[in-house]
């Protein structure tokens, strides 16, 4: 009866042997969706950056979460992004398929780093192996980053685009092909390179100098830029599936008035024009707003962000050629390359542009501008006004950058309940504390206060 | 010499009684009273004859060959010396052989007092029996024995119906409804007796589902009837509302006291905020929701809550028709049901058919056949919790106090929009009431089959089937046009479930000699269990109106799941009886259940328990002391894992298609893609069973001419290798890790005390009972890196955590400093401490119910108060409503004449913060009344002086479950039942055989509560995540008539 009973057992409902290229598109998907999504964009650093304010429900604006208000990136990053790709790598390695492994190499160092980016020390070495961890240890920063880059570096390794090499299947990012992913890879290495950068610099020199040796490719054309694509409900963008019930955001005064300053071509892109019509039409809430004031200014006489935003087959766009000129600029601010950096900053300006199909005489006027030149003796504050303008939308990567490079220098409202500060960190999900609490309480006794104000490591000033 | 012996056996009150067991003495031959309870047995003269039957003294009766037919009057047993009851697997005992409490109810009581969920009524009545109601009539009930022994598991009790194990899911679905467990089914007028075998020591036999107890339901017969016998009962019965919050009516809707109607979404002044921090109620004229743009006094609508709900009514009408032959017995009963829920446009209806017939084939074999066809029939169940599209409460919970909710009752305007109150969140209630609908409709039979053979006397074999099949729809309707559900969606849900038992057994049963008796049973038991769900759901409508699912935008999403059990048992058990006084039980099962793995499937578990019975021992016949019994046992059982809990699993997603961007890039690119993503759960290949071990010891004495009655039990349960999907961090890759490992303990007492103050024409008996439980949870995981894990969340968690109570609350608490004073940051308002905390737990410290009954000729008056102590509760009402500014206890400092202090903003810039007013305000700036200061201290240990707006203040304490959680004792005039018996010489000429009335009011009042705004008593499911309150429907009352004639 032994065997009558196993067969009574065997589960109907869902596969035991999981194929990796569903893996992929599953893993991309989740990935984009948490990344792009309510908690840890439109609700959070967006909010943060000040590229969007809320006109309802204002407390998260002003900075009252609780130890709640951040689980969804750790939840989805470890639990669904961290361990598909897992999956994916041991597949790829029973099957000889080292494509399917760089793959997930590449996007499980992504999703790596936005989790310490918002969160500081995050399991790294023991996340992800629940048979030998119950409860994983957190690794400090320096390391994960460290750890990521080690891992980009073998994914770069493993992508083999020549033609007899297996192919992959399942990829909504770049339909398979191994060259764009290998430059996805070293863009991300350029991306990790800069983070540390204030805090190791030798290090950052050792990677740029690594890529190019390996003679690597970066981004190189909007075209090609990491971004999921979304489709029309009920696969369509994050932010337009919140318009869809919702109503509580609108563009931040902080950044409208920056673009209204620069005359900048992309406002009307980056906002929609108010219901009523004001004579300003487009006009932001102001960050930190009380449910009053941003009532008294109104659902209707505010700009919600603009139609490419809020349409559903708007892209999640994760590291786009912009970002990867940016970078390539800072890096040879800060003499890491001999490359021109006010050339390139000013290519980056044109493709974000680009990103928008803007074109034309627009774009040299301006770069032109006093307001936007180049300024070499303060690359800081030129690559980080201009680069939080180009991620609009990449919230997660526009805070981080800010919290960085420093620039924009942002204020926080006085309604705000973090002593004028703004965050610089997300705190830990609530459930670590019951769940894996003796190594959340070394990882807050080595990086400090669970709080939103504690600054990270690679936030050197 | 043998003689001849014949006559009849009759009850107290003149019914003849078939079935009686007659045993000679002497010989231990036997025979029974035919279906007219008349006998004839060839038995030695001068020998003795013992007649017995369930419910009744046995009586010794000496033959005397020249007396001629007698006649025998049974007295009925309705004291504790010679009861019988039914234990487990239907058997019945001496409750005096018993070495375990069990408890009966008899049916009448739960067919007069009339549930709709016959859950209910066990409420109070029963030691150690925890009931927990649902949010009006139709909804769920949970009921406990003897507190939580599975940490993640089911804690409910196994229903067995006349020997069939039938199911008591609460099948839950999309919706946001409170769905009814299954057993509600039953009809409580075909119910004869109701037996609590409270867990493990009672229960064991019935194995791996006995940890948390079993309730047996027995139903009529026609057995014991003579001829033909007609009943008819009905039963009317209305409900209103028991308990609603308590609104605050001086300020309406609004922020920081402005409000102006235009499109309610915000276009104007804050008529898109769903609050009551508006304006005063003081008549001034706003343009409001129905007023066209025209101001119109803005005043309070105190009952504006209270006039959406409606009196609900249930009509209750049943016949029966029972009827008893030489060879054959039935009763057939039909069943309607009726019911409209306060909620307005929900109800549901029930037809429920029962037969039960019995035959003797042969005089040694005899087959019952027993069908029960039930039909529940809902078109819209009332809608619950925090879903905007199809909840009650919430819409209420945020709403205007001046909201005139008949305004709102036509909930389309002339152009056939709709329109309300406000529209940046809600539909129109009564648009979610009557266009949002949830209908469900379930079709169940639950039938058996049996044989009885009595191969030799003292010696029968049985054989039963039974099965319990159902069938249950919900269809889910989102209007078109529902706010935050713009295009609407449809969705279908089907359920069934099936689980069949086939059990064989040899039954032997002999006097061995005048000292010794034994009676014995072996056994096996094959079960079969399935339950399969489909659902369907159209997730945007196409067009309005029409519910389909081809009336689709999106592609549909279709899910199924499929769960299958099989387990096969083997069992024994034995009774041992010395000279009437002392026993000793005995019980053994093996099971093999498919869902473990091949290597711990099968599991062998015992039980052993004794009783002495010191009166009979010691033959004491004192007026004093009546009966003294001491009863005590040990017993563990096994408990198998759900299906399909051993190897890992992935989740299909919706198919990803490709952009026509990305098609043109890569155009050999695959355009619609799978998506899998991991199990949330890290299954477990080497699963073991769980294991319940308990003692059990008690005591049970009969006083004073019976007058006093007294039954203790003392209990110590443990459970362990709990199967439970713990919590992990998700850094692990997964959410929850499935251990073997937990260990809870539980122990208590359960009193019951039976006293009779008064025993003439005018009886009074008091009934008490009392239980206190008390658990601990000993260990998650044997590595002991786990310390909680987490049963339910909302804001604040359910928890099991090591070295606490089953069940502790755990949130977000104050930040304190070392002196306990609470610190506030630098706003003014309270801190929130970055560790949560212990706050508290569901489960009370103790339970009790006391009964008064009252007997003058045929009037009996009961009166049962039930109470709960020392238990928590979230009370999620209190968090929103605080917020919200709708519950009056918003109103303290909210204006000058409610103790509000005075201030101002330097420059009326409110950014600059607020400044107290001491003495006169500069020239030129505002001055509010609306001022209060947190009784706290600031960061450096100063005592907080800086002035919060009230909104501020209030709604500054929703992310702080402390603030929350509240007491949730209760003390409840639970039950009032008045019942009048017409007297028999009024009836024969009319030739009925009885007639009752009765008048029965439930749950009328709240005698006692620590809580606010909620009744602390309800629950929100059948499962282990109590004690979060989030927004319930509110609780009702009940009264009614119920008639009762017998022809």
């Amino acid at each position: 009866c032994n065997k009558e009973l196993d067969e009574v057992n065997i589960n109907p409902n869902a596969p035991e042997i999981p194929q990796a290229d569903y893996l992929l598109t599953g893993a991309i998907k989740n990935t984009s969706d948490t990344y792009w999504g309510t908690t840890n964009n439109l609700n959070s650093s967006l909010l943060f950056a000040q590229h969007w304010a809320k006109v309802q429900y204002t407390e998260e604006d002003r900075f009252i979460y609780s130890n709640s208000s951040f689980t969804a990136l750790w939840s989805t990053g470890y639990a669904q992004s961290i361990a598909g790709l897992n999956k994916i790598v041991e597949l790829a390695d029973a099957q000889g398929n080292p494509n399917y492994k760089g793959v997930a190499l590449v996007l499980r160092s992504w999703v790596f780093l936005l989790l310490t980016d918002a969160y500081g020390d995050v399991p790294y070495t023991q996340a992800g192996k629940i048979k030998q961890f119950v409860t994983p240890v957190y690794d400090k920063q320096k390391d994960v980053y460290y750890g990521i880059l080690a891992d980009l570096k073998s994914a770069q390794t493993a992508l083999d685009p020549a033609s007899g090499a297996p192919v992959i299947s399942g990829d909504i990012m770049y339909g398979g092909n191994i060259t764009h992913w290998k430059e996805f890879a070293n863009s991300l290495r350029l991306r990790i390179a800069l983070r540390i950068a204030d805090k190791e610099p030798a290090k950052s020199q050792a990677v740029i100098d690594e890529i190019k040796a390996e003679g690597g490719n970066y981004i190189n054309s909007n075209a090609f830029n990491a971004q999921l694509v979304y489709q029309v409900s009920p696969q369509q963008n994050p932010v337009a599936a919140s318009f869809e019930t919702r109503n509580d955001y609108r563009i931040s005064k902080t950044i409208v008035d920056k673009l209204f300053a620069l005359k900048d071509p992309r406002l009307p892109i980056y906002a929609s024009k108010t219901e009523n019509v004001t004579p300003q039409v487009y006009v932001g809430i102001p960050n930190g707003s009380t449910n009053s004031e941003a009532s008294a200014i109104g659902l209707a006489n505010s700009s919600k962000p603009g139609a490419y935003f809020l349409n559903p087959l708007a892209p999640a766009v994760i590291l786009s050629y912009a970002e990867l000129l940016f970078d390539r600029a800072e890096a040879a601010a800060r003499g890491f390359t001999t490359e021109n950096a006010a050339d390139l900053y000013n290519q980056a300006i044109r493709a974000s542009f680009d990103q928008y199909g803007i074109s034309g005489n627009v774009v040299d006027d301006y770069i032109n501008q006093a307001a936007v030149k180049y300024d070499p003796t303060n690359y800081k504050k030129s690559i980080g006004e201009q680069k939080w303008i180009a991620l609009f939308g990449q919230g997660l990567e526009a805070w981080t950058e800010q919290r960085r490079l420093d620039y924009p220098q942002l204020t926080a409202s006085v309604n705000t309940v973090l002593n004028g500060k703004i965050p610089v960190r997300f705190i830990y999900p609530g459930s670590e504390q019951s769940l894996n609490g003796q190594n959340y309480k070394n990882a807050v006794s080595s990086q400090g206060a669970d709080l939103l104000t504690t600054k990270l490591w690679f936030d050197a000033f | 010499q043998d003689v001849t012996v014949t006559g009849t056996v009759k009850s107290a009150d003149g019914e003849t009684l078939p079935g009686v067991s007659i045993l000679i003495k002497e010989t231990k031959q036997a025979s029974i009273s035919d279906a007219k309870g008349a006998f004839s047995i060839s038995a030695p003269d001068k020998g003795t004859l013992v007649f017995s039957y369930i419910g009744f003294k046995s009586q010794e009766i000496q033959i005397n060959k020249n007396a001629g037919p007698i006649s025998i009057i049974l007295q009925s047993s309705d004291n504790a010396l010679d009861e019988v009851v039914v234990t487990a697997l239907g058997i019945s005992r001496q409750k005096k052989s018993l070495g375990y409490a069990v408890q009966e109810l008899k049916g009448q009581d739960l067919a007069e007092a009339k549930e709709s969920n016959l859950v209910n009524a066990l409420a109070g009545k029963i030691a150690g029996v925890r009931v927990t109601n649902s949010q009006g009539s139709m909804g769920s009930s949970r009921v406990v024995i003897r507190g939580e022994t599975s940490i993640a598991g089911n804690n409910q009790p196994l229903f067995v119906v006349d020997g069939i194990p039938v199911d008591n899911s609460q099948l839950n679905s999309a919706g946001a409804r409170d769905y009814a467990n299954t057993i509600s089914d039953i009809n409580p007028e075909d119910i004869e007796s109701m037996s609590v075998l409270k867990g493990p020591n009672a229960a064991a036999l019935y194995g791996s589902r006995a940890a948390a107890g079993v309730i047996l339901i027995k139903t009529k017969t026609g057995k014991s009837k003579k001829g033909l016998g007609i009943a008819i009962n009905s039963n009317a019965v209305l409900e209103t509302l028991l308990t609603l919050p308590v609104y605050q009516n001086a300020f309406g809707q609004g922020s920081e006291g402005k409000f102006s109607y235009v499109d309610g979404a915000g276009k104007g002044i804050n008529d898109g905020v769903d609050e009551s921090w508006g304006p005063k109620l003081d008549g001034r004229l706003i343009p409001q929701f129905y007023s066209k743009g025209v101001a119109v006094p803005f005043v309070a609508h105190p009952d504006n809550v209270r006039d959406f709900f409606q009196t609900g009514y249930s009509l209750n009408n049943g016949v029966s028709v029972a009827d008893a032959g030489e060879k054959y017995d039935y009763r057939i009963s039909y069943n309607n049901l009726k019911q409209v829920g306060i909620v307005p446009n929900s109800g549901q209806g029930k037809n429920s058919f029962v037969l039960n017939t019995s035959l003797k084939i042969t005089p040694k074999l005899t087959l019952t056949a027993n069908a029960n066809y039930s039909k529940l029939n809902s078109d819209n169940l009332p809608g619950t919790g925090g879903s905007r599209s199809t909840s009650t409460m919430l819409q209420f919970t945020w709403f205007g106090r001046q909201v005139d909710i008949n305004q709102l009752k036509d909930y389309l305007d002339e152009n056939g929009k709709t329109f309300n109150w406000n529209n940046s969140y809600y539909s129109n209630p009564y648009w979610v009431a009557y266009e949002n609908t949830v209908s469900q409709n379930r079709s169940r039979i639950i039938g058996s089959l049996a044989l009885n053979y009595k191969i030799i006397d003292g010696l029968d074999f049985n054989f039963r089937s039974g099965t319990d099949y159902y069938n249950d729809r919900r269809k889910v309707r989102i209007a078109y046009g529902t706010n935050g559900t713009p295009f609407g969606s449809y969705t279908e849900s089907a359920f069934t479930v099936s689980e069949n038992n086939t059990d064989a057994t040899l039954n032997f049963n002999k006097q061995l000699n005048d000292d010794f008796s034994l009676e014995l049973l072996g056994g096996g038991n094959i079960r079969r269990q399935y339950i399969e769900q489909n659902d369907q759901s159209a997730p945007k409508l196409a067009i309005a109106g029409l519910y389909t699912l081809k009336n689709s935008r999106d592609p549909l999403i279709s899910s199924n799941n499929l769960s299958r059990l099989k387990s096969y048992s083997v069992y024994a058990s034995g009774q041992l009886g010395f000279r009437n006084y002392l026993f000793a039980n005995i019980t053994a099962r093996n099971d093999w259940s498919s869902t473990l793995p091949a290597q711990n499937r099968s599991y062998f578990y015992p039980s052993f328990n004794g009783s002495f019975v010191a009166t009979e021992a010691f033959d004491i016949k004192s007026e004093v002391l009546n009966y003294l019994k001491i009863r005590g046992g040990w017993s563990k059982v096994g408990k198998d894992a759900d299906p399909y809990r051993l190897i890992n699993t992935y989740a299909f997603g919706t198919p990803f298609s490709i952009s026509s961007d990305l098609q043109k890039l890569y155009p050999n690119i695959v355009i619609a893609n799978p998506q899998l993503s991991p199990g949330a759960i890290d299954l477990n290949p080497n699963l073991k069973p769980e294991t319940t071990t308990s003692t059990e010891l008690g005591v049970e004495a009969v006083f004073f001419n019976k007058r006093l009655r007294f039954d203790l039990s003392a209990y110590n349960t443990n459970s362990y290798n709990q199967i439970l999907a713990a919590d992990v961090s998700q850094s692990t890759g997964f959410s929850s890790k499935l251990l073997n490992a937990g260990k809870i303990n539980n122990k208590g007492i359960e009193a019951q005390l039976g006293i009779t103050p008064v025993k003439k024409a005018f009886t009074w008996d008091i009934d008490v009972n009392f239980a206190a439980n008390r658990s601990k949870v000993i260990e998650l995981d044997a590595e002991k890196l786990l310390t909680n894990y987490v049963v339910a969340s909302n804001s604040a968690q359910v928890i099991a955590t090591v070295g606490q109570p089953y069940g502790s609350l755990f949130g977000s608490a104050y930040l304190r400093d070392g002196n306990g004073n609470i610190v506030v940051n630098a706003t003014g308002a309270p801190a929130t401490n970055p560790t949560k905390q212990v706050l508290g737990k569901y489960t009370p410290d103790w339970i009790g119910g006391v009964y008064n009954t009252f007997t003058y000729k045929g009037i009996s008056l009961g009166v049962l108060v039930d109470a709960s102590f020392g238990g928590s509760i979230y009370n999620g009402t209190y968090a929103t409503g605080t917020y919200t500014g709708v519950l009056a206890s918003t109103l303290p400092g909210r204006a000058a004449e409610y103790g509000g202090i005075s201030y101002y903003y330097p420059g009326n810039d409110k950014t600059k913060g607020t400044v107290r007013v001491n003495g006169t305000a500069p020239a030129g700036v505002t001055v509010y009344d609306d001022g209060i200061i947190f009784d706290g201290v600031t960061a450096d240990g100063k005592r907080n002086e800086k002035v919060l707006p009230a909104q501020q203040y209030y709604k500054s304490f929703r992310n702080i479950d402390e603030a929350n959680i509240f007491d949730a004792s209760y003390v409840k005039l639970r039950e009032v039942k008045l019942s009048y018996n017409l007297p028999s010489k009024w009836l024969r000429p009319l030739s009925l055989q009885g007639v009752s009335v009765s008048l029965v009011g439930r749950n009328l009042w709240i005698i006692h509560r620590n809580t606010v705004d909620i009744d602390p008593e309800v629950a929100f499911n059948t499962g282990n995540g109590q004690g979060l309150e989030s927004l319930s429907n509110p609780s009702t009352r009940s009264y009614g008539i119920n008639l009762n004639v017998k022809f």
